[in-house]
């Protein structure tokens, strides 16, 4: 065995480490050499073909170009790059769109989801547009979170829920606004409101604290009609809610245990105001097309009016 | 018998190797931990707990830094300080250096995690220490190569072994990188906040430059070296070709330095500076796998081995981890490919069957080798060191299916347009089509953790039994003197 390795096998270096460590000398393997070549190749087809070395202020163009549209409506080839690729990508998807886009800014409402094809457009567009710009607050499905955020599926609009309301609402975006009444009233004050707001929509309260939060309610002192209104029914022009439906936006009644605890959520929010009660406006980062288009979507996730 | 381990163990400083030893097990097991620990967040959140010292941004970095610098790192200083003195034949050089560079290093590991934890990341990736730990690792790593030229010089050997080439270009290399990625202004003598010296695009090259060279001289190039030590000496065999280990490790040195702006294709680097960073990876594949060949190579006509020694096991298996990933990283930095693959989790899935497959079973395979070495003994349980590798085998095979089949399926989904032009599907849409692979990529990462304390169980009795019979021996020899 030695001996072969001597006479045929490969040489070692001939130096030892560590008592055992020896190396060969056997020549590179043919094929990776020739491999290592073909990727110098191909690295060289590839400086070729996209900009590669900087020469200067400059760098290698490359042989790759991209057609694209340019501001006057011309196309225009420009070497490989990536923003050209982008401009171009947009381009495509944008004239594919275009069509709809137009139809859609060119008919009423009404129409636009009567017609299956622009219908079909609505979705297609409106689902991504409303995950990725709408989701974040409202939830995927549209449903909002008491407390936070209003629920878009049901037919209880704070500001109206035509489609030129969601619309107008989308555009410039909403700033609630409910003052505190902690330091205006008394606790016992707050408490007969508290059981009034509960009674308008059939929840158990207090009767004789409800009565009192009656006068209260419709009273100069509180002033809750002059936002809420003399039927409690809220005024959408200046989205403040209706409170005798079964439906909360900020108190989570709906979700409370007992009496008690639904005094003391509805109480929070006459005691402590609405301050922060934001929706940003989209105008600008969505197009009107995308605005237009968003509202029919919102309009048809169920409670349009 | 003994004698001649009195006359090694003064010829070789072995005291600082078993401590580098023993807390890459241990960082091995925290790190990995940690990793199961953030891969759970990412599929059942409420593990956030709303406690902000436990959430992924502050946790990941922890799994990381425990990983790469805490195990990887101390399983390089002793592997290194093992193999430059056994083929150098002589003790480590540098005195008081020597401990400090361990007590340093865990010190920084440490430091670092608590500082995450904390909130303070510098935001660099592989790189987040704030400038305070940055200085002490530049401190430390200086003693380091300090060492390590000081016992090469004094080697009782002609000719320097290819392992130490490996190292000592891990080592300076290093340096370089860590030098002028954290290049900072500190905007107080008492603040852990700096400033970086570079800004927008040149800042995000930097840090690529370091990132990639990171995973080409910390995770690639040193654990080369391990091979070349561990492989050849563990089969018994010569090294297959001296002449492919110098042509591999100078391509390798070359190409590397280059490859890191192929992390930021699609973005605003200028094209050509990502065009370079593609091609260069592709001239890389060869190079890498002349690693690979030279250690699979090495072994051919002993073959056999494989059959029944899960040690040499790992070692090989390692190296087919470190040619498929050399294989598949390349093929991600052309343009086209990075396209699909960019920020997906197929370049997680990648790293990991790097860093997984390669870096820690390499690592597994040579501190099986050199524990029972280090303390004059045999591993407690060749039997566990079998569960062990099937255990790690099945976990990163695990991790790397769940993240191909998410990752091309996020990318996919990302560039996904219907017949209007309109995306097909929404960003939330493909987090959730991720969640099962999430879930794979969890129980995956749990079969590696649960194979590494399995590991750690079999070391700790394999060095309880090895002092018991050391302290045999010197009752032995104290009452044969007497």
């Amino acid at each position: 065995m030695a001996d072969n390795v001597k006479n045929q096998g490969p040489q070692t270096t001939g130096h030892v480490w560590d008592g055992t460590l020896e190396e060969y000398n056997n020549p590179l393997p043919v094929w990776w050499t020739y491999a290592f070549y073909a990727t110098i190749v191909f690295a060289i087809v590839y400086w070729l073909y996209y900009p590669s070395w900087p020469i200067g202020q400059h760098y290698l163009p490359g042989f790759g170009t991209v057609e694209y549209t340019n501001a006057e409506g011309k196309t225009e080839s420009w070497h490989w790059n990536t923003r050209a690729k982008l401009l171009k990508e947009t381009q495509d998807a944008a004239a594919l769109q275009k069509p709809y886009y137009d139809k859609i800014m060119g008919l009423p409402f009404e129409r636009i989801s009567k017609d299956p094809q622009l219908y079909s457009f609505v979705q297609s567009a409106g689902k991504p547009l409303f995950a990725d710009n709408c989701a974040a607050c409202h939830q995927s499905g549209g449903g909002g979170k008491i407390g936070y955020y209003p629920n878009l599926t049901d037919d209880d609009w704070i500001y109206g829920g035509s489609y030129d309301k969601i619309q107008e609402t989308i555009t410039h975006g909403r700033h609630g606004y409910m003052p505190p009444f902690a330091e205006a009233l008394a606790p016992e004050q707050v408490d007969d409101l508290a059981n009034y707001v509960l009674s308008l929509s059939g929840n158990r309260a207090d009767p004789a604290k409800a009565a009192k939060g009656d006068e209260l309610f419709h009273s100069h002192t509180a002033a809750c009609f002059y936002c809420h209104g003399t039927e409690a029914k809220g005024r959408q022009d200046i989205g403040s809610a209706n409170l005798t439906d079964k439906i909360w936006r900020f108190a989570d009644v709906s979700g409370a245990a007992d009496t008690a605890s639904k005094v003391a959520a509805v109480r929070q929010v006459i005691d402590g105001g609405l301050g922060g009660s934001v929706m940003p406006l989209w105008e600008g980062r969505l197009t009107p097309e995308q605005i237009k288009l968003l509202a029919v979507y919102v309009h048809e996730l169920g409670g349009g009016k | 018998m003994s004698e001649s381990h009195a006359a090694l163990a003064e010829q070789y400083d072995y005291d600082i190797i078993k401590k580098f030893s023993i807390m890459a097990i241990v960082w091995a097991v925290v790190g990995m931990a940690a990793g199961v620990y953030i891969a759970s967040e990412l599929t059942w959140p409420f593990l956030n707990f709303d406690i902000p010292y436990l959430t992924f941004g502050r946790f990941r970095p922890v799994h990381t830094g425990a990983v790469i610098f805490g195990f990887g790192g101390s399983a390089l200083f002793a592997t290194s300080y093992y193999v430059v003195q056994r083929t150098c034949q002589t003790r480590l050089w540098g005195g008081g250096l020597i401990p400090f560079t361990f007590w340093g290093w865990q010190a920084i590991i440490v430091l670092a995690a608590v500082s995450y934890v904390l909130g303070f990341s510098q935001g660099r990736e592989y790189a987040e220490m704030e400038w305070p730990i940055d200085l002490l690792i530049e401190v430390v790593w200086v003693a380091y190569l300090a060492i390590f030229v000081g016992t090469l010089m004094k080697r009782k050997q002609p000719h320097i072994y290819v392992a130490n080439w490996f190292y000592l270009g891990f080592i300076l290399a290093t340096a370089l990188l860590h030098t002028f990625n954290n290049l900072a202004v500190p905007i107080g003598l008492f603040s852990m906040k700096s400033y970086s010296l570079f800004s927008g695009t040149q800042d995000a090259m930097v840090q690529w430059w370091y990132g990639h060279n990171a995973v080409g001289f910390f995770l690639t190039a040193a654990f080369l070296g391990m091979m070349y030590y561990f492989v050849p000496k563990h089969a018994g065999r010569p090294v297959y070709s001296y002449r492919l280990s110098i042509v591999h490790f100078w391509a390798l040195s070359f190409m590397y330095m280059w490859v890191g702006t192929h992390h930021l294709h699609w973005t605003a680097l200028p094209d050509w500076a990502s065009t370079l960073g593609a091609t260069f990876s592709i001239m890389l594949l060869l190079p890498s796998w002349g690693g690979m060949i030279n250690g699979i190579m090495t072994l051919s006509g002993a073959w056999d081995k494989l059959r029944n020694d899960y040690v040499m096991r790992f070692l090989i298996v390692a190296l087919s981890f470190y040619g498929m990933s050399t294989f598949e990283g390349p093929l991600m930095s052309l343009k086209d490919v990075n396209a699909l693959s960019h920020y997906t989790d197929w370049t997680v899935g990648h790293v990991h069957s790097g860093a997984l497959g390669w870096v820690a079973m390499i690592s597994f395979g040579s501190l099986y080798h050199m524990v029972p070495d280090l303390w004059r003994t045999k591993m407690h349980s060749d039997r566990l060191v079998g569960v062990h590798f099937w255990l790690a085998t099945i976990g990163v095979l695990l991790y790397i299916t769940a993240m191909w089949i998410s990752g091309i399926s996020q990318g996919l989904m990302w560039r996904a347009f219907d017949d209007y032009g309109n995306l097909q599907y929404s960003f939330v849409e493909s987090v959730a089509a991720m969640h099962p692979f999430y879930m794979m990529r969890a129980i995956g990462g749990v079969f590696f953790l649960t194979g590494m304390c399995v590991m750690a169980y079999n070391i700790y009795m394999t060095i309880r039994q090895g002092v018991r019979q050391a302290d045999a021996a010197t009752q032995t020899a104290a009452v044969a003197a007497a």
